[in-house]
């Protein structure tokens, strides 16, 4: 090495290091593959184009909250937060965001080749899965609890004092965290589950965003021609309906009469069998997609 | 470092690994085969990936069946097929791979800048997976590879969709990997002279049964040919050869006769006799395919 070269500040090639520092075991794989997959429901370290779908989504999540907390603050009147109501407006969005972003976790994994990296790593399939399912609940959580702890907040800044305010208010917490995970279950579920179907990202956000859309209508239909019994059961095969009756049933709220959810005046648990249910074939497809994926 | 024992793999009717029985001992090993041959099926029962329908193997020291977590851990692997997200930048992508391999955050940052500059990738690591040339992504994957420094290296054709000069680069990687870097690696390739030029130690397989273990260099004596090319009755002269206790095949005006002790001479001999115009004699090689299809179990070591 010359007097000159090492001037010009020459980058001295160390060799290959031998690593010799600690070695983590599966936990950490799947902590890291869960932490990688919520950053990617959200774009994050990926280009720019890939954050557009999820942020402008988190943002309508969050506009009805924002318009009724300062409508609430010019106002003046608290009673204009609700909770309750919250996630029907938002719903739309949330099966947006699961058609958009559940196959962004999975299905491009497999499109790209990436998921035989990813097992042929201290990674088994199945942990593979839990860690996507989890990043995509835990992603759908920052859209539904996300916006009603800005509407608590706002209740609370709303009132004339804050803490009286805060020992009154509380308790909606629970209802609020149970229907946001409720929700997010479910729409996670749906979206991941059709999503490990499809070979392609596009297939996969058309099935997801069809079948939200297909359901709807065919149980809107269904719903509109029978009648009694039936009738009353019928809600339960529509998500959004789903999802409705099991936050009404949290916040212990009379549903109104005349919306559908009202008028089935079904039992509330059935609600939450009902995304259990959802939640458990949904995991049972996954794996089945996965268990055998290389055998 | 590696023993199977009679592996045999099945899918339905077909039969990738027929009672594969092998052991090597560190070193760039090469497994060559054609397309189909078997070699990705036998990798991937290496990782764990797939299931052997009866036989056993162990990786350094650990029953992959049992302990497929230890193995992965030690192993780095480089699939035949693209497997890089485009969307996520070199140096993004490396790292997410070393945690995934157990590394800490930390240290899976700085291998990771490290393994790509080994392979060559430097300010271009921060751009976008999606822009990067056939050659760059196949550094990348060389890069995903070694970045938590695994003892064994399983390549699977690593020059695969590269022009010539990206050949070459790729193997000479693959040959500083394995003599600076001291990683043993297993590398498949169905082209024999890519593995000639970076193996020590060769391994050939066909239609999943083994073909031949051993050096290269005493495979490289049994597939050299002398081709001879004569303008004048050619039968003749190859009855001639053959009287001389040489193998002769060949069509038209060429001939090819095993290489052995003294055989220029007799060729040269006998073309000298027979007043035969000899018009060349050329050192060639077999193709791999021709070899195979020739002399099944002839090559056996």
């Amino acid at each position: 090495m010359t007097e000159a070269a090492r001037a010009e500040g020459t980058i001295y090639d160390l060799g290959y290091q031998r690593y010799k520092g600690q070695r983590l075991g599966r936990g950490n794989a799947i902590r890291t593959l869960f932490g990688y997959s919520f950053r990617t429901a959200f774009g994050l370290g990926r280009g720019e184009r890939a954050k557009l779908a999820p942020f402008a989504i988190v943002l309508f999540c969050f506009m009805p909250a924002v318009v009724r907390v300062g409508v609430a603050m010019a106002t003046g009147q608290v009673a204009l937060i609700n909770y309750a109501q919250h996630l029907e407006f938002t719903a739309f969005w949330l099966a947006l965001y699961a058609a958009s972003q559940a196959p962004e976790l999975i299905v491009t994994d497999r499109q790209f080749g990436t998921l035989a990296l990813y097992l042929s790593r201290p990674l088994r399939a199945t942990d593979y899965m839990v860690a996507k399912f989890c990043a995509l609940t835990a992603a759908l959580l920052i859209l539904t609890l996300g916006p009603q702890l800005f509407l608590f907040s706002g209740k609370l800044l709303v009132a004339e004092e804050l803490f009286p305010a805060f020992r009154a208010e509380w308790r909606t917490l629970l209802p609020i965290a149970g229907g946001s995970i409720g929700a997010s279950l479910l729409f996670a579920s749906i979206g991941l589950a059709l999503s490990s179907l499809a070979s392609k990202r596009n297939y996969a956000n058309a099935a997801v965003i069809g079948f939200f859309l297909l359901t709807s209508a065919i149980v809107a239909m269904f719903y509109s021609i029978t009648s009694g019994d039936l009738r009353r059961y019928v809600v339960l095969a529509h998500p959004v309906w789903v999802m409705n009756g099991f936050v009404n049933w949290l916040f212990d709220v009379e549903a109104r009469r005349r919306s559908v959810v009202g008028r089935a005046d079904l039992p509330g648990e059935y609600y939450l069998y009902v995304i259990l249910g959802v939640c458990a074939i949904a995991m049972t497809a996954l794996f089945l997609q996965y268990r055998n994926r290389d055998e | 470092m590696l023993s199977a024992q009679s592996l045999t793999k099945r899918y339905g009717s077909t039969t990738a690994l027929d009672s594969f029985t092998v052991e090597l001992a560190p070193g760039i090993i090469g497994l060559v085969g054609a397309n189909g041959a078997g070699k990705s099926t036998f990798l991937r029962i290496l990782l764990g990936l797939t299931r052997p329908t009866s036989g056993t193997v162990s990786v350094l020291g650990h029953d992959v069946q049992q302990h497929a977590m230890e193995v992965r851990a030690l192993v780095g692997y480089l699939p035949e097929h693209d497997c890089l997200p485009p969307e996520v930048s070199g140096t993004d992508f490396v790292t997410h791979i070393g945690q995934i391999s157990g590394l800490p955050f930390a240290a899976a940052r700085e291998r990771a800048a490290e393994s790509l500059r080994h392979v060559g990738l430097h300010e271009e690591r921060y751009r976008l997976i999606g822009s990067y040339s056939t050659g760059m992504k196949q550094r990348v994957k060389l890069a995903q590879a070694i970045v938590h420094d695994p003892r064994l290296l399983l390549l699977d054709e690593p020059t695969n969709g590269l022009d010539p000069e990206g050949r070459d680069e790729m193997l000479a990687l693959v040959e500083r990997t394995g003599r600076e870097f001291g990683i043993a690696i297993i590398v498949t390739s169905h082209l024999l002279g890519e593995i000639e030029r970076v193996c020590d130690f060769l391994v050939a397989i066909e239609s999943g049964a083994l073909q031949y273990a051993g050096p290269v260099s005493a495979f490289t004596q049994k597939t050299e040919r002398l081709a001879v090319e004569i303008d004048d009755d050619v039968p003749a002269f190859a009855e001639r050869l053959r009287a001389a206790g040489l193998d002769v095949d060949g069509s038209g005006r060429m001939l090819h006769v095993t290489v052995r002790e003294g055989v220029y001479d007799t060729v040269r001999d006998i073309a000298a006799e027979l007043g035969a115009p000899l018009a060349r004699m050329e050192l060639t090689r077999q193709r791999l395919e021709d070899l195979f299809r020739a002399g099944a179990g002839g090559f056996k070591s």
